[in-house]
């Protein structure tokens, strides 16, 4: 949105307009004009993904090949401007938003999946495959890519990989970094490396789970081999409704505590559902404080047995909806209104900002109480929708940053929800990653130790700073503190 | 700069796009470019820069010129964003402040030649005589394709327009067919069916003088001020029907959004209705018979404005279905066949890509004949599959239903 200032403030740098200029001509010369875009209209457009930073890219291109990419680094190091990956740009904590006017490396070309290895489950594909048609391919195949966001009719593997990307169904299944095996990426020097392997467990290093969720500050990933699975034999998808939300995550911690590991287990406040209900009529009760949803795979013989102790524990909960789907049209439509909950939000207000914490399991009662305080001391509304099962909330404020002073009561209410999912035992992030959204709440989870050492890795890879600057680990981490100076040509 | 115009895009308009990103896999120009800028957020996005102060130049009307209007997005928003509304309001802000040949040329044929009978009727005797000497072969690269597409052509074809036809059984109500430019002169067939199917179905069908082109291709390209007159004029003749039936999806999708471009418009939107609409209730109610004979495969084709504007997809499966004949699907997400109004003769390319991928799709379901009810979409799928040497039929559903229903008369009447 335009009239939205920025939650973080980018880092403003400069390129000297000669060195731009000479960029974009290799550029142009070595990968052709269809793959570069420079107009000021195109710059604006790519200067956003779906969070609330906005950035100007320098230029824009579009690689189709590793050795595409490759000769991008080599030419915008020798310019010393930094580059920055993106994908289809659903990220929302401006991982793929630039700093300042670097070059912006845009995946989505990169779109081949090669030949599925149906014997070991596996599959190499592009950066720019994206999510769900990775799965629709490998289905006829008995086959799915088991990372599931919300966003997965959109969002890319790559940009997956970047931000170790989660979704409901990875309760059970674990999230990017349990389904990748090995890549092969592109340095800030602009070689090609391999990393990892067929094999479940790397030799050496485990470099391959160093990469993911770098949020492109390592290395730009050009390959992936991913892991499939096969569908479950069966599964029963429960919906159930409760008058407080505290009912809904006392369930929670009762399905967990009766060793019951469910493929998904996530819930919706009130609003958030009769806002859900409105695009998608998934049948869900909009009149009730809480709606669960519990999905249970496995052995046909399993899945109904487990789907009744979910009801039974839902019932003592004082659930007052129990409904199991009762085919995979219901199953599919409850699945399609959990997953809108983020784009049907904006049938309220203009503008909304979905927040990312952790909380342990056994506080999410607290941590819900907490959300609403906040809410309410600030006077922003905030729906809710979180992947109950393992403690990601996601708060979704929604606005108009229009009204003067919106804004700032935003940005506090941000930091005291972070701080409160910190204070009781949570973390920063559960899947959008760190990117500009986050950084400079990294003390708040990290002493200067911890800091310093994230910052030398970076440093060991990059060591001119030229991948995705200002992301993730905020300035000043390393302890000397630019001990060392930049390097000649380097607009960092 | 910014806007110069009414129907510029609004600021609530624009501001209910929150960017998730949704819209990016069913865009089918997202889908061959991977370009943010090909994509409905990305447009819109490009929209809000102009409405900040940006240029309304050479890039944005390009970036909002490679748009197919197949309105796909609209469906799977979940804010419920009005994307056609507001790409329209961005051609008509870009058909206010640009000029050139190309411009005038295209508002000749979108605003002035369609609405003109007279017009339509000689394009139509020069083209069928085209067609008869094989002088087709001789058509600019541009049109080429598009020529081939075409059904063949009568010289003077009979309009139906001022005809009435009386209903049988109890009567309805009087329902008016809109002739439509080509719909009238090149489809004269699906007009027949149409009105037999009408009149069966207990409705008296009229096609009032005093009509004209529906105005949908003019708005498509940014002519505000000849689509605003054109939804005048038919509202003025159509306002004494109780329902008004279009065969042409494109036209109804425009037709049922009047409301747009002029006060009151929704009194005629509210009354239109696409005869598929009209045919399948027919069935449902059992006034139209439902034919058990097998006639095969058909493969179904969703013109982009049936499915994504009007919402309409069961209707001409069932009239199929009744037809005896056993649907197939082509393409489970629907992505537009390129045909798009004039986008074909302006973007050719692109148009090229979608339409040979349609028609390999419809070669894969093994059916040699093929529904589409639409008129653009039908020309661009006969093009594409001939290319292939795929020779299959292709035709509107309610056309197949009444030659179905025809056949199956003869048959009774020889037994």
């Amino acid at each position: 949105m335009l009239t939205l200032p920025p939650v973080v403030q980018p880092l403003t740098t400069t390129i000297p307009l000669a060195v731009k200029r000479s960029l974009e001509l290799e550029l142009r010369r070595r990968l052709g004009d269809e793959q570069v875009a420079s107009d000021p209209l195109d710059l604006y457009v790519f200067g956003k993904d779906s969070g609330l930073v906005r950035g100007e890219p320098g230029l824009v291109v579009f690689p189709r090949n590793t050795t595409e990419v490759a000769t991008i680094m080599r030419l915008a190091g020798r310019h010393g401007v930094p580059v920055v990956p993106r994908g289809s740009g659903t990220g929302l904590a401006g991982g793929a938003v630039t700093t300042g006017p670097h070059v912006l490396l845009v995946t989505t070309r990169m779109n081949r999946i090669g030949p599925v290895d149906v014997e070991n489950r596996c599959v190499w594909v592009q950066p720019g495959v994206i999510n769900l048609d990775l799965s629709i391919h490998t289905t006829p195949l008995g086959l799915h890519y088991a990372p599931d966001p919300s966003s997965q009719s959109v969002c890319t593997i790559g940009g997956n990989v970047a931000n170790n990307s989660g979704g409901p169904h990875c309760l059970a299944e674990g999230t990017t970094v349990n389904h990748v095996l090995a890549m092969e990426i592109v340095t800030s020097d602009g070689d090609v490396l391999s990393i990892g392997g067929p094999a479940p467990d790397p030799t050496g290093l485990d470099i391959r789970g160093l990469m993911v969720g770098s949020e492109g500050t390592l290395g730009i990933v050009t390959d992936v081999l991913v892991n499939l699975l096969p569908p479950p034999p069966a599964s029963r998808t429960i919906l159930l409704a409760f008058p407080e939300v505290q009912n809904a995550a006392a369930t929670v911690s009762g399905i967990i505590a009766n060793g019951l590991i469910p493929a998904a287990l996530e819930m919706m406040d009130q609003p958030m559902t009769i806002a859900v209900e409105r695009f998608a009529n998934a049948g869900f009760p909009t009149d009730s404080a809480a709606v669960l949803i519990a999905e249970v795979t496995g052995h046909p013989s399993a899945v109904d047995a487990e789907a009744e102790l979910v009801r039974r524990l839902a019932v003592s909960h004082r659930a007052t909806l129990t409904r199991i789907a009762s085919d995979e049209a219901e199953r599919k439509r409850i699945w399609l209104g959990r997953k809108s909950a983020f784009g049907a939000i904006a049938q309220m207000n203009p503008d909304y900002y979905l927040h990312d914490t952790v909380v342990p399991r056994t506080r999410l009662v607290e941590a819900i109480e907490q959300t609403y305080a906040i809410s309410k001391r600030h006077d922003i509304p905030m729906l809710n929708v979180f992947h109950a099962g393992d403690g990601n909330l996601h708060p979704l404020m929604s606005f108009d940053a229009s009204v003067p002073g919106v804004m700032e009561r935003v940005d506090a209410a941000g930091r005291d929800l972070i701080e409160m999912c910190v204070a009781i035992g949570g973390s920063l992030s559960g899947e959008h990653g760190i990117g500009m959204e986050k950084r400079d709440y990294m003390h708040l989870v990290f002493d200067e130790m911890g800091l310093d050492a994230q910052a030398r890795i970076r440093e060991a890879l990059d060591p001119d700073g030229r991948l995705n600057p200002g992301k993730i680990v905020p300035q000043g981490s390393r302890c000397f503190d630019f001990g060392r100076p930049p390097p000649v040509g380097a607009w960092v | 700069m910014s806007w110069v115009t009414p129907h510029a895009p609004r600021p609530d308009e624009l501001s209910s796009c929150i960017q998730c990103g949704l819209c990016l896999p069913s865009c089918p120009t997202f889908r061959l470019t991977g370009l943010e800028t090909a994509s409905p957020r990305g447009r819109l996005t490009a929209m809000s820069a102009v409405a900040a102060g940006s240029p309304v130049d050479g890039r944005f009307e390009e970036i909002m010129g490679a748009c197919l209007q197949c309105r796909a997005c609209e469906v799977v928003c979940p804010s419920f964003v009005p994307f056609g509304r507001a790409m329209e309001g961005a051609r008509a802000e870009i058909a206010a402040q640009t000029s050139g040949i190309d411009r005038r040329l295209r508002r000749l044929v979108t605003a002035r030649l369609l609405r003109s009978r007279m017009a339509v009727r000689l394009g139509t005797l020069a083209a069928s005589i085209a067609q008869a000497t094989r002088l087709t072969r001789l058509a600019p690269p541009r049109i080429r394709g598009n020529v081939a597409g075409l059904r063949p052509l009568k010289g003077r074809p009979p309009s139906i327009v001022g005809r009435t036809r009386t209903a049988e059984g109890e009567k309805r109500g009087v329902a008016a067919l809109v002739a439509g430019c080509v719909m009238d002169a090149w489809f004269g067939d699906v007009h027949t069916a149409t009105v037999e199917l009408l009149a069966a179905a207990g409705w008296e069908v009229v096609s009032p003088r005093g009509q004209t082109c529906c105005g949908a291709l003019a708005a498509h390209d940014g002519w505000a001020d000849d689509t605003r007159k054109m939804a005048s004029v038919n509202m003025a003749a159509f306002r004494d029907v109780d329902l008004v039936v279009v065969n042409s999806a494109g036209c109804g999708a425009h037709m049922k959004e009047y409301d747009h471009w002029v006060d009151g418009g929704e009194q005629l939107a509210s009354r239109v209705a696409d005869v598929n609409e009209v045919v399948a209730e027919a069935i449902a109610d059992g006034r139209l018979p439902r034919l058990s004979t097998d006639g095969g495969l058909v493969a179904v084709q969703d013109p982009c404005h049936l499915r994504h504007v009007q919402r309409i997809t069961d209707q001409p499966r069932t009239i199929l279905a009744a037809a005896g004949l056993t649907a197939v699907e082509i393409d489970p997400n629907g992505l537009c066949c390129g045909a798009a109004g004039i986008y074909s003769l302006l973007k050719p390319e692109m148009s090229r890509r979608l339409g040979s991928s349609k028609a390999e799709q419809v070669e894969a379901t093994g059916a040699s004949l093929v529904a589409s009810a639409n008129p653009g979409c039908e020309i661009q799928l006969r093009t594409y599959l001939s290319q292939l040497g795929h020779e299959a039929r292709v035709a509107h559903p309610v056309e197949l239903y009444w030659e179905a229903l025809q056949r199956a008369e003869r048959r009774a009447a020889v037994r």
